[in-house]
């Protein structure tokens, strides 16, 4: 079931990718969504389910894009992998804590996505390290929005399952 | 908790040699062969070179001493060989002039009209790192691979990767490795067109300090690259500066908002076109 939940937040996360992040390209704001997803599942269920949602998640985002399939899903791999291994071992269970480690996932990542793209082609430089900053902020703002509704919601589901359980009380049914 | 971790790492592991594999698959070494052929090649050739010296030490010894007898036989098939080979050669030489031919007959097809197929915008690239966006119209409407995608402002890219039936990916020409042949049309020089990492504008390379290049000169395309057909329009001009080295250091902005794409036309072939139900243009 947790399995499922999870391909189809991918599934959503990357129709946004495609379809809302060009919108804030245009504005000159980058995001890449998929990767909060997948550092924020990493933090939740750890290495293992990292691994899995990096690769899936990468070798998705490549196929859809105009570049080498496996570069993205490589990065992301390591990544996943890497931000569940550090949440075994370190609390980072408060939504600043998660911008964080997002943050720091984006620099991470993208460090590998343009590495291994350096290592591939002598073409140009892939991107510039202020649009690679900048990318990173947005994603952290973006994961700590991410981990606050995930925060709140259980909370607002149990406020709304009592008041419908009062209100049935109250009138019958 | 030790034999779970070490099988975590071992997953780790797998899923990297995987990714490795595959990446291998698709990239070309400069010299234009597959990576992974080139490093299979370059471990397998290793071994092959020690057992081939063997081989040919034990051979070395058998042709030196033992087989001196069969020479004589073998000098006359290796005559025989070489006036085949011959005749070979001739018959090669032929077709290769044939194939000179029909690339004459290529450049002169290249120069008919083409028709358009108009297409909507519906996604951009899944990552941030690339500058593609995919249209509503793919084979069967007649879009085939490196097809110009122009909109009344002027280029937009072209169709990169095999299109699906109705679907298609379009390189921006704004995209760190797109280019188009392009030339000045106040002066006609020519030059070539590549985007610009991360700023939406285009950068045109190889033109020489020794001609003349103004702000707001307009920049059409010049057909050289096979793509583009000539004369549609790119951008102007916004920066003329000198740099290092012979060429001079220009920067142009697009006349198409890249950021707003709505609807594009695809440039196809006469014969492709005709199969389309929505053709437009």
């Amino acid at each position: 079931m947790k399995t499922a939940w999870v391909a189809l937040a991918l599934v959503a996360t990357l129709a946004l990718q495609t379809t809302g992040a060009p919108l804030l390209a245009g504005l000159g704001v980058s995001v890449d969504l998929v990767l909060v997803l997948v550092t924020l599942v990493a933090i939740a269920n750890g290495p293992v389910g990292g691994l899995w949602v990096g690769t899936v998640g990468g070798l998705l985002q490549d196929a859809l894009s105009g570049g080498v399939i496996g570069v993205g899903g490589l990065a992301k791999t390591v990544v996943g992998y890497g931000v569940g291994a550090l949440a075994v071992h370190f609390n980072v269970s408060w939504p600043w804590h998660q911008a964080l480690v997002v943050f720091l996932a984006s620099l991470v990542h993208a460090a590998g996505f343009v590495g291994l793209y350096g290592l591939l082609s002598d073409e140009r430089a892939m991107t510039s390290n202020s649009s690679v900053l900048s990318q990173a902020v947005a994603n952290a703002v973006i994961g700590i929005g991410v981990a606050l509704a995930a925060r709140a919601t259980p909370q607002w589901v149990m406020r709304r399952r009592m008041r419908r359980r009062r209100l049935t009380r109250r009138f019958g049914g | 908790m030790t034999k779970l971790r070490r099988r975590t790492g071992v997953l780790l592991l797998a899923v990297i040699i995987g990714h490795v594999v595959l990446i291998s698959v698709q990239v070309n070494t400069p010299s234009g062969v597959r990576l992974l052929e080139s490093v299979t090649f370059g471990l397998f050739s290793e071994v092959q070179r020690a057992v081939a010296r063997s081989v040919g030490g034990v051979q070395g010894l058998w042709h030196g001493y033992v087989g001196l007898v069969s020479v004589q036989e073998e000098n006359g098939a290796l005559r025989e060989d070489v006036a085949q080979l011959q005749l070979r050669l001739q018959q090669e030489r032929a077709m290769a002039q044939r194939a000179r031919g029909l690339e004459e007959l290529l450049e002169l097809k290249r120069n008919v009209a083409f028709s358009t197929v108009s297409a909507r915008v519906i996604a951009g690239d899944a990552t941030p790192y690339f500058r593609t966006v995919t249209i509503d119209r793919g084979t069967g409407d007649g879009v085939r691979r490196d097809a110009a995608v122009v909109s009344p402002a002027g280029v937009v890219g072209r169709v990169i990767k095999d299109p699906g039936s109705r679907a298609s990916k379009v390189q921006l020409l704004i995209d760190r490795s797109a280019a188009a042949g392009v030339l000045i049309e106040r002066t006609r020089v020519q030059g070539v067109a590549m985007g610009v990492v991360d700023e939406g504008l285009l950068r045109m390379e190889y033109v020489s300090k020794l001609e003349d290049v103004q702000v707001g000169d307009l920049v059409v395309t010049s057909g050289a690259d096979g793509v583009y057909p000539k004369g549609v329009p790119v951008g102007q001009v916004a920066e003329v500066g000198g740099g290092p080295g012979l060429y001079q250091t220009i920067h142009v902005r697009p006349n198409v908002e890249f950021g707003d794409l709505e609807d594009v036309l695809v440039l196809v072939p006469e014969a492709a076109a005709s199969v389309t139900v929505a053709g437009g243009g």
